[in-house]
């Protein structure tokens, strides 16, 4: 009984030992074991119980075990007072070291860069398109006919009467779709414009990244695959989603694509408004009309397109509750990330 | 839009169907509901108290301490109420109660020292009216203790959805009950309409001539005599004030009524007003005025449509009624406008006036041309209830150009290829049928239908599937967890501004990001920019032309919040115009993409271990350097000093790729740097990607590092001030032998001792070869060499000799 317990003291201290470095800790190691309270000494009280025939014995062992502790504690409790007398140089090791300084990227490229990885892996490719646009690539070759309601989704800000401030990142889609053949699966990140006043939850300027994949047996349920897959890389393994019915012209069957809310799991807080929802995209699968803007046979190929905001994103992910802040650029945000 | 629950029930039963249930299928099918009202919740614990006593507070003067019987005892209740009064039966809220309006919960507290145990509520705080000067006095019997809800018939359930603009039939308390019977598979009941019509034949009283027979396809009208204008009876108030609207009086009610049950919005002309009792349906031909009823005169545009008598334009159709043609207190007679318009030309007009109503609304998102005469009846039939009038024989219908059902096939394997699962044939049909479509014929795999045409979203059979997929939900439709890649090659636009953003972050910038949308001032200091038809406001009417205002705007805010060390880069397109005419196609313009680094202030914080060093203009240019290098353009740029007069710069310089500017920068001029507010110096150069972007870069291929020691010399010389360190570098490496591989500055300084026009500079020059060993001879010959050149080609002379 009694050697076990001294076998067990002795790994201990032997471990403890082991791992300190200040005066502090070798303090705390003399009270725990050495004292006139310490381990030690409980073992030399637990002697007295011991039957008479062993006592002998025991009593060597616990001998043995005071001998090695206080010699290991006195070796290190040389060696750290030397080594703190030693040291003393003419350096003020408490000086803090010299700056240097690390450069930022925008939160926004940051957010941007994050879900562009996600998705060149599972191979989409990156294009990009130029921001003062055609009426005919923003709306009309995306299905919203001149003096249509739709229009209305998007305030937009025009140049002339043909040109405008793109309202989305979708006529990339046009633009690339006019370029290549399918299959077609990319990405188009950008900035875009909207005519809205400006607050503290919307800007006239933002960013968007659309997505659009054209082949022979694309379905909805690859567009909820996929979605699904990036939500879950993006926001986190353990989230709820829903697909809701919704309308853009570009795209029919459409869709909203909701997640659980992340900062409270649902029950319902302020960001997600109490509905334990939060809305992150729009998507849907490619609107044959728009095929046929693009000359493509909207008998033999089906696909789908999404679209993301990125503010939107990164005033979820990081809790900020001001639009604004993006585009202030303060020093002093900058440099949080 | 609102929508009434108590009122949808008229036309579906909704019994066994929780609110919760209603509000998640809903919006699990597109009709999104974003907010609800349950007011059997909302009116919780709020009852019908009568007040017994009122006494003044002893410790303020607008306060009383009130009695309130609760049914069954007195409660006492603080009240600043100015008309508070005994005998009067009032809302009380007890404690635990919530208050409508606030969401703020009453408790027990003391007001000035006494108790009040709950509150006498105003209309506002109910949600029910905007009267928040007194409490609420409650008008006529109510028994004492029994809820408000019960007592004022505060029972229902408000949703408010919002509506996408494809679902024009979805604007109405049908077209809700219509998707809510294919959701839960219920009868859609639509109202049965009998008349008691008049002996007077309608054609007598009233005639209908469409000449714009494009923009208005059909115009259907009946016409009520007789008729006595009053406020509307309870149950239509009731409706009315439910969904949000405030009752007028019993015509315009019953118009608003109809409109919010089934999508067709109407008019009501005081058919006695209408000149020779006639409609004209035309559009104007040239600019013209109208006073519409709101008493605003509004300027038309040439072909608005228009509703006119035998002489005049009585109301812009489609979008809002003459105050020439009102109905009034005096009117007895009244025409029923009930018409199908052209969407497009009431959004034209709409959009020209400035001016939304409900109707212009429902009309620009299409209504059916197949209801008019239901509306039509649906209104004189309610009319007659709430007036009194007589409805006049027959109706009036022109109608010139049918619109038919559209036949839509649909195939059941297209469903498949869409959605990615099978939906059973049976449950698309009943899904259909429910929805109003019918299926005419089972040709097995196809299956062809009708659409009525209070549908005009759905003209195809994508538009089909799209019904069966939100009607069945597209929690149906599997997640797949496999995807099929395309091993063809990746192209990736943004791959060079990656590169350029990971450059500028290892320099130690930071990424600045602003909005391209500047004042005219600040955009046309760089460029030819382009305008906003439309613009927000004055200070974001142009596009910028160029990165530097919105930095140089960034450096000035950052610096007025005392943040004055500052490294900044961005990347953003730039615009600039060509021509002067409004831009036609995208020759008109450029769009490019431009990088800008800005240095302005310290290099670092103050440190305790070194003096401050502030940029400069050459850190500046060792930056510009350094990206160059990144980008492996470093050996290919032409620098050029000073070359343009023009520039915003002290100090410039340009980097040339055969003989195109691909960036430049200097010092920012201070004259220009006043404008910002600046008056540090500030240091920045902009480069033009779209120029680097496809210049096929150098590639870097691995040099062998050097196995033979190199020869060193150092050499300082005193030149006049006017020597450049590039002409000298030059000459030295032109008249080198070829073991001479580099020049460099390593000490640079001018003092009095060497005379006011003068300056020093001392070189290293690098010596090796690389397959051997050189001897110090051969290196001293050419060094010495060199020094004897350099002194006489300069009129220089050695320093420290």
């Amino acid at each position: 009984m009694l050697s076990e317990e001294i076998k067990k003291v002795r790994d201990k201290f032997d471990f403890e030992i082991s791992t300190v470095r200040t005066p502090d800790q070798l303090e705390k190691i003399r009270i725990k074991y050495i004292s006139r309270s310490g381990l030690v000494s409980e073992l030399f009280n637990q002697l007295k119980k011991v039957p008479p025939d062993e006592k002998p014995e025991a009593g060597k062992k616990l001998n043995s075990l005071r001998e090695q502790i206080s010699d290991k504690f006195n070796q290190l409790k040389s060696s750290i007072e030397s080594k703190n007398s030693s040291t003393k140089t003419d350096l003020d090791l408490t000086l803090p070291g010299k700056d240097i300084f690390i450069g930022s990227k925008h939160i926004l490229t940051q957010t941007l860069d994050e879900i562009k990885s996600i998705f060149k892996g599972m191979g989409f490719s990156v294009f990009e398109g130029p921001e003062l646009e055609s009426d005919y690539n923003n709306f009309e070759a995306l299905n919203f006919p001149p003096d249509h309601p739709a229009r209305d989704m998007q305030d937009t800000f025009f140049v002339s009467k043909d040109f405008l401030l793109r309202t989305h990142t979708s006529p990339v889609q046009i633009r690339v779709m006019k370029n290549q053949s399918p299959p077609v699966r990319a990405i188009m990140p950008g900035r875009v414009y909207r005519n809205e006043a400006v607050s503290a939850r919307s800007y006239c300027v933002f960013h968007q990244v659309e997505g659009l994949y054209v082949d022979t047996d694309v379905t909805f349920a690859e567009l909820k695959g996929t979605l699904v897959s990036f939500a879950h890389q993006f926001y986190g393994e353990k989230l709820e989603y829903r697909f809701r019915p919704s309308f853009f012209p570009f795209t029919e069957p459409s869709a909203e694509m909701d997640i659980s809310c992340f900062n409270c799991e649902g029950r319902g807080c302020k960001l997600c408004k109490s509905t334990g929802w939060l809305e992150i995209l729009g998507c849907g699968m490619v609107d044959p009309n728009v095929f046929k803007h693009v000359n493509y046979d909207a008998e033999k190929y089906t696909g789908y397109a999404f679209g993301m905001g990125i503010e939107r994103i990164a005033l979820m992910k990081y809790g900020i509750d001001d639009i604004r802040i993006f585009f202030e650029n303060d020093i002093r945000f900058l440099k949080q990330f | 839009m609102k929508i009434s629950l108590n009122w949808i029930k008229n036309y579906i039963d909704l019994s066994e169907i929780s609110v919760e249930e209603i509000v998640n299928r809903l919006t699990m099918a597109g009709l999104e509901v974003e907010d609800f009202v349950d007011q059997n919740v909302l009116y919780k614990n709020l009852i019908v108290g009568k007040i017994t006593e009122v006494k003044k507070h002893p410790n303020a003067d607008k306060l009383t301490i009130c009695k309130v019987n609760d049914g069954s005892q007195d409660v006492q209740v603080i009240c600043g109420a100015p008309n508070v009064a005994e005998g009067q039966k009032v809302v009380l809220a007890k404690p635990g109660a919530v208050v409508p309006k606030t969401k703020l919960q009453i408790a027990k507290v003391k007001m000035r020292d006494i108790e009040s145990s709950g509150m006498i509520c105003s209309a506002d705080e109910l949600e029910l009216g905007d009267d928040h000067t007194g409490i609420l006095v409650l008008e006529g019997e109510f028994k004492t203790g029994t809820s408000i809800s019960e007592a004022l018939g505060l029972n229902d359930v408000i949703l408010e959805i919002a509506v996408t603009p494809n679902r024009p039939d979805a604007l109405s308390h049908l077209g809700v009950a219509r998707d809510l019977c294919a959701l839960f598979n219920r009868e859609l009941r639509i109202p049965k309409i009998e008349l008691k019509e008049s002996e007077t034949d309608v054609h007598t009283l009233a005639s209908v001539e469409i000449e714009d027979k494009l923009n208005c396809p059909r115009y259907s009208s009946r016409v009520i005599t007789e008729v006595t204008l009053k406020p509307s009876p309870d149950w239509l108030q009731k409706r009315i004030k439910s969904i949000g609207l405030r009752p007028i009086n019993n015509i315009v009610d019953v118009t608003n009524f109809v409109l919010h049950e089934t999508c067709q919005p109407l008019h009501a002309f005081d058919l006695d007003l209408l000149a020779r009792h006639k409609i004209v349906v035309k559009s104007t031909g040239e600019k013209t005025k109208f006073k519409t009823l709101d008493s605003k005169e509004r300027e038309l545009s040439e072909n608005t449509l228009m509703i006119c008598d035998a002489e005049k334009y009585v109301a812009v159709a489609g979008v809002m009624g003459g105050e020439n043609s009102e109905v009034t207190e005096k009117t007895t007679n009244i025409l029923i406008e009930s018409a199908y318009f052209n969407p497009a030309s009431i959004r034209r007009t709409s959009k020209y006036l400035g001016l939304s109503t409900d109707a212009s609304y429902h009309f620009e998102r299409g209504t059916d041309p197949s209801n008019t005469i239901w509306a039509a009846e649906r209104a004189a039939q309610l009319m007659a209830e709430v007036s009194g009038g007589k409805i006049a024989k027959g109706t009036i219908d022109i109608y010139p150009f049918k619109i038919l059902s559209k036949e839509i096939k649909l195939r059941l394997t297209r469903i498949t290829k869409l959605l990615g699962y099978e939906v059973a044939k049976s449950n698309v049909v009943r899904i259909l049928n429910k929805l109003g479509i019918n299926v005419i014929k089972d040709l097995g795999d196809t299956l062809l239908t009708v659409v009525p045409t209070f549908r005009p979203d759905i003209e195809r059979e994508v538009d089909l599937i799209e019904e069966i997929a939100r009607i069945s939900g597209y929690d149906k439709i599997p997640t797949i967890s496999k995807i099929s890649i395309t091993l063809d090659r990746k192209t990736d636009d943004s791959k060079f501004h990656e590169i350029l953003r990971d450059t500028a972050t290892e320099l130690e910038l930071n990424e600045i990001i602003n909005n391209p949308l500047q004042s005219y001032k600040l955009a046309s200091l760089t460029g030819s920019a382009i305008g906003i038809s439309n613009p927000l406001s004055s200070d974001m009417n142009y596009l910028r032309t160029s990165l530097i205002p919105g930095a140089l705007t960034v450096v000035s805010n950052n610096i007025k919040k005392g943040e004055k060390n500052l490294a900044l880069f961005e990347i953003g397109n730039v615009f600039n115009l060509k021509v002067n005419d409004p831009i036609k196609s995208f020759e008109d313009f450029t769009e490019i993409t431009s990088l800008i680094l800005i240095l302005t202030g310290f290099k670092t914080n103050r440190q305790w271990h070194t003096r401050d060093e502030s940029y400069d203009f050459y850190s500046l240019k060792g930056l510009v350097n350094a990206f160059n290098r990144k980008i492996s353009l470093d050996n290919v740029l032409i620098d050029s000093y000073n070359a343009n007069e023009k520039s915003i710069y002290d100090n410039y310089f340009e980097k040339i790729l055969k003989d195109s500017v691909i960036g430049a920068g200097g010092q920012v001029k201070s004259d220009f740097l006043e404008y910002f507010d600046i008056e540090q110096n500030v240091f920045c150069f902009e480069y033009d990607l779209g120029k680097l972007k496809d210049v096929p870069q150098n590639k870097r291929l691995f040099a062998e590092p050097l196995k033979y020691p190199k020869v060193s010399r150092d050499v300082a010389f005193v030149f006049d001030k006017n020597v450049t360190f590039e002409s000298v570098r030059k000459f030295i490496i032109q008249n080198g032998s070829e073991l001479l591989k580099s020049v460099s500055i390593f000490d640079l300084f001018e003092s009095k001792e060497l005379g006011n026009d003068k300056k020093s500079m001392a070189f290293n020059l690098e010596y090796f070869d690389w397959n051997r060993t050189l001897t110090e001879e051969e290196v001293d010959n050419d060094f010495k060499n060199l020094i004897t050149l350099v002194v006489k080609n300069f009129d220089a002379h050695l320093r420290g000799n």
